[in-house]
Order: C-alpha cells, then sequence, then structure tokens
C-alpha cells in the first residue's frame, strides 16, 4: 500500500527528473552535432563534466542581492518541474497524483513558473538580470492562454479535467490527430515556460545571460538542471495529453510514455535549434494576434469533434 | 494520499535544489566587493537596480486578467461540455466572442507594441 501509492511514485518521479534532465543536455548536444555546430568533446560526458565544474566553481555574487529569493528561486524552479511531472500518468495506476483535477495543477505550476523566473532575475539586484525578468514576465502572460485553451481542448472529450481521463479517452484516436492545431501550439509553450531557444528572452545572449548573468557555480547548477527538468515535465505533460500517454501495444506503458517523450523533446530541441530568437514585443503580439486566435480555433475544433 | 505523495515529491526536489547550492558553498568566502559590481558591459553601478520602471507592457496584462478570470468558468465548463450539448457551446461562444473585441481592441490602441 506505502510501496504502491507513496514510495514507488515518488522514486519514479524523482529518477526521471534526474535521468530526464541528463538526457536533455545529452540529446541538445547530439542535435547540435548533427547540425553541424562546433563541439569540445563527448556528448555524453560534456554534461557531467560541465555539471561537476559548476558544482566545484566559486560562486560569484553581486553587492546586495536578495540572498533568500536568490537562492529560493532555482530550488523553487524545480520543485514546480517536479510538481508537474507529478502529474503525469506512467500507466493506469502508477501515478503520483492523480487528482480529479490535474489539468488545473499543471496550469498553475506554469503560472507560478512565471512567479519563480522574474523572482530569479529579481533578486539579483543587476540591471541585465532583472531587463531579463521584466521581458519573461511579458512572455509568460501572452503564453499562459494559449496552454490553458490548448488544454481545455483536450479536457472536453475526456469530461474530466483528470490527466488518466484524458489519456483513457485517447483509447480510439490520439487527440493529436483528433486536434491537430494542439500539440504544434503547446510546443510552443513548453519552449515559452523553459525559455528554450527562439523564445529564450529571459536568460538570452543579447543580455550577458539575463536572469542568470550575475549566477554561477552551485546556484547556476541547480538553474540548468531546473531548466532541463521543467522541460522534461513538459515533455510528459504533452505526450500524456496529446500522443495517448501510456496507451500502445506489445509494450508496456510506462516505456511507451517514455518513447513518446523523447520523441516530443527531440522535437522541442530540434526546434531550439533550428529556429532563430524572436524580439520581445514581437513575442507579444505573435501571442496574442496569432497564437491565441488559433487557439480559439483549435478550442472549437476540439468541441466540435468531442459534440 | 494523493496529495501526501505531491508533498513528498514538492519537498523533496525542494530540499536537494537547496542542498545542491548550500553543501558545496559552505565554506567558501564571499568574493571581494570589486568582483560583486554588477555586470553592466563596462560601466559600474551608482544606484540599486530596484528602482522605480515603468513596465511598458502594463495595459496588456490588465487584458490577460479579464482572460484568466474567464479561465476560471471555463475549467467546470470543460467537464458538462459533452452533457450539456449546444447550449455549452453557445454560452461559451459568446462569452469568448465579447473578450475577443478586446483584444482587437487592445491590438488597435497599439498595446501589444510597447517601445
Amino acid at each position: 500500500m506505502i510501496w504502491r501509492e507513496l514510495i514507488l511514485p515518488v522514486i519514479v518521479v524523482l529518477a526521471a527528473l534526474g535521468i530526464g534532465a541528463y538526457v536533455v543536455a545529452v540529446l541538445d548536444r547530439l542535435i547540435a552535432g548533427t547540425l553541424g555546430m562546433p563541439q569540445t568533446g563527448s556528448a555524453w560526458q560534456a554534461p557531467l563534466a560541465r555539471g561537476a565544474w559548476l558544482l566545484t566553481q566559486t560562486a560569484n555574487a553581486t553587492e546586495a542581492p536578495d540572498w533568500r529569493a536568490w537562492r529560493l528561486a532555482p530550488a523553487l524552479y524545480l520543485a514546480l518541474a517536479a510538481t508537474g511531472l507529478a502529474v503525469v500518468p506512467w500507466s493506469e495506476t502508477l501515478v503520483a497524483t492523480d487528482l480529479a483535477t490535474s489539468v488545473v495543477l499543471w496550469g498553475s505550476v506554469e503560472a507560478l513558473a512565471t512567479v519563480v523566473i522574474f523572482l530569479h532575475g529579481w533578486s539579483a539586484n543587476a540591471l541585465f538580470a532583472l531587463i531579463g525578468a521584466y521581458r519573461y514576465v511579458a512572455l509568460g502572460l501572452s503564453y499562459i492562454l494559449v496552454s490553458m485553451f490548448v488544454l481545455i481542448g483536450v479536457a472536453l472529450p475526456a469530461e474530466s479535467l483528470q490527466f488518466t481521463q484524458v489519456v483513457v479517452s485517447q483509447a480510439e484516436l490520439w487527440n493529436v490527430i483528433r486536434q491537430p492545431l494542439g500539440l504544434p501550439l503547446l510546443l510552443i509553450v513548453g519552449l515559452g515556460m523553459t525559455f528554450w531557444g527562439p523564445l529564450n528572452l529571459a536568460d538570452s545572449a543579447d543580455l550577458a545571460g539575463g536572469t542568470a548573468s550575475e549566477v554561477s557555480g552551485p546556484p547556476r547548477l541547480v538553474w540548468d538542471l531546473a531548466r532541463a527538468a521543467m522541460l522534461v515535465a513538459f515533455s510528459g505533460v504533452a505526450a500524456s495529453a496529446f500522443l495517448g500517454g501510456w496507451l500502445g501495444p506489445w509494450l508496456p506503458g510506462p516505456l511507451w510514455l517514455v518513447l513518446k517523450m523523447l520523441a516530443v523533446l527531440a522535437m522541442l530541441l530540434l526546434l531550439g535549434r533550428l529556429l532563430p530568437r524572436l524580439p520581445p514585443e514581437r513575442c507579444v503580439i505573435l501571442m496574442w494576434v496569432v497564437l491565441l486566435p488559433l487557439a480559439f480555433v483549435d478550442l472549437v475544433w476540439a468541441g466540435a469533434a468531442a459534440l | 494520499m494523493e496529495l501526501l505523495t505531491l508533498l513528498v515529491i514538492l519537498l523533496l526536489s525542494l530540499g536537494a535544489g537547496l542542498a545542491v547550492q548550500w553543501w558545496p558553498m559552505r565554506r567558501q568566502p564571499l568574493p571581494s566587493y570589486p568582483q560583486r559590481a554588477p555586470f553592466l558591459g563596462g560601466g559600474l553601478p551608482d544606484t540599486h537596480a530596484w528602482s522605480r520602471y515603468h513596465v511598458r507592457y502594463y495595459p496588456m496584462t490588465l487584458l490577460l486578467i479579464a482572460f484568466e478570470m474567464e479561465m476560471m468558468f471555463m475549467y467546470p465548463w470543460a467537464v458538462v461540455y459533452v452533457e450539456k450539448g449546444m447550449m455549452a457551446v453557445m454560452e461559451m461562444g459568446m462569452f469568448l466572442a465579447i473578450l475577443s473585441v478586446g483584444i482587437v481592441y487592445a491590438w488597435r490602441e497599439g498595446v501589444f507594441h510597447w517601445q
């Protein structure tokens, strides 16, 4: 009882988060290598070497940071990623948090991520970090509506806000086919949530690293780890909402979910490497004027298909 | 039990995040003050970064609040949608149509261009 409902799900979620973050780093390097970008060292060892280097590096500080908030923000972002992965069902019975409102819980993770990323940029008391934080809030407040409409769309055929029900409702046909606009829109949200690739407004190079510009050593390790972990949590949610989660023939359920998560991660990392970074105000126009109406269309489509 | 599992996951990951920062840094001395000057592309700061700052996209955040309230109605709506059928479609359709006028108006007023 305790083993099946408490200890096993906790181990599964935390292991998936840790291994997943490593896989994200390796995949990103492999994709960069395939695209012909210059690289040093083996893609498998480089993330570990960088992690060990950050762990032993002396951390720099700013003159008068908000110490508690500065140390808390990376840890909180990691905790949000873990909360997000906790609602993902690995099989019919293996779910860490199978709430009747788990879609709402994931929505709150997305909303709180904006707060935590802003806190990370604000607490350094440095100009570039603060600009990165303000930029991110503009992006975060724009993509959250797109994400919510798309997730409401998958809740319609399931008649439930529970991720297990959402997966069960895809037994005949996956949502990626039933609601073709949903997954592409959600992938854009995923890039936004982890400020990855084209939507990297918070930690971009033109701000000398943005919210992380003053962060080095172990806090930087936690921040980078949390970003990768959030990408893993997001891929779990996207795979459950659109790719049928644990459903699939021959193989056991959890393995199917892992394969689908890897597919979503590969897609996201490839997009992150291929697309150019957008300027913030163009990002906001794109989200409100193009993607939000498309999310409406997706909702109408999902509604018409569900009736 | 679900919420207990969630709490355990939350506390373990938060604790791990804090421990990875605290344990290697517990003996590290703070860097000297010249090194702790925030990076400003060569300049030195003469004030805190936390000064009053006009967030130009502020009207956009007000537009978001209108939609966030709408999301609150939308969660229970999604659960009963198939049961209520066309009635639910019409209700939410009208609501979204009114809010969409708000987006068009905000766009015309240049809320999304803030520089």
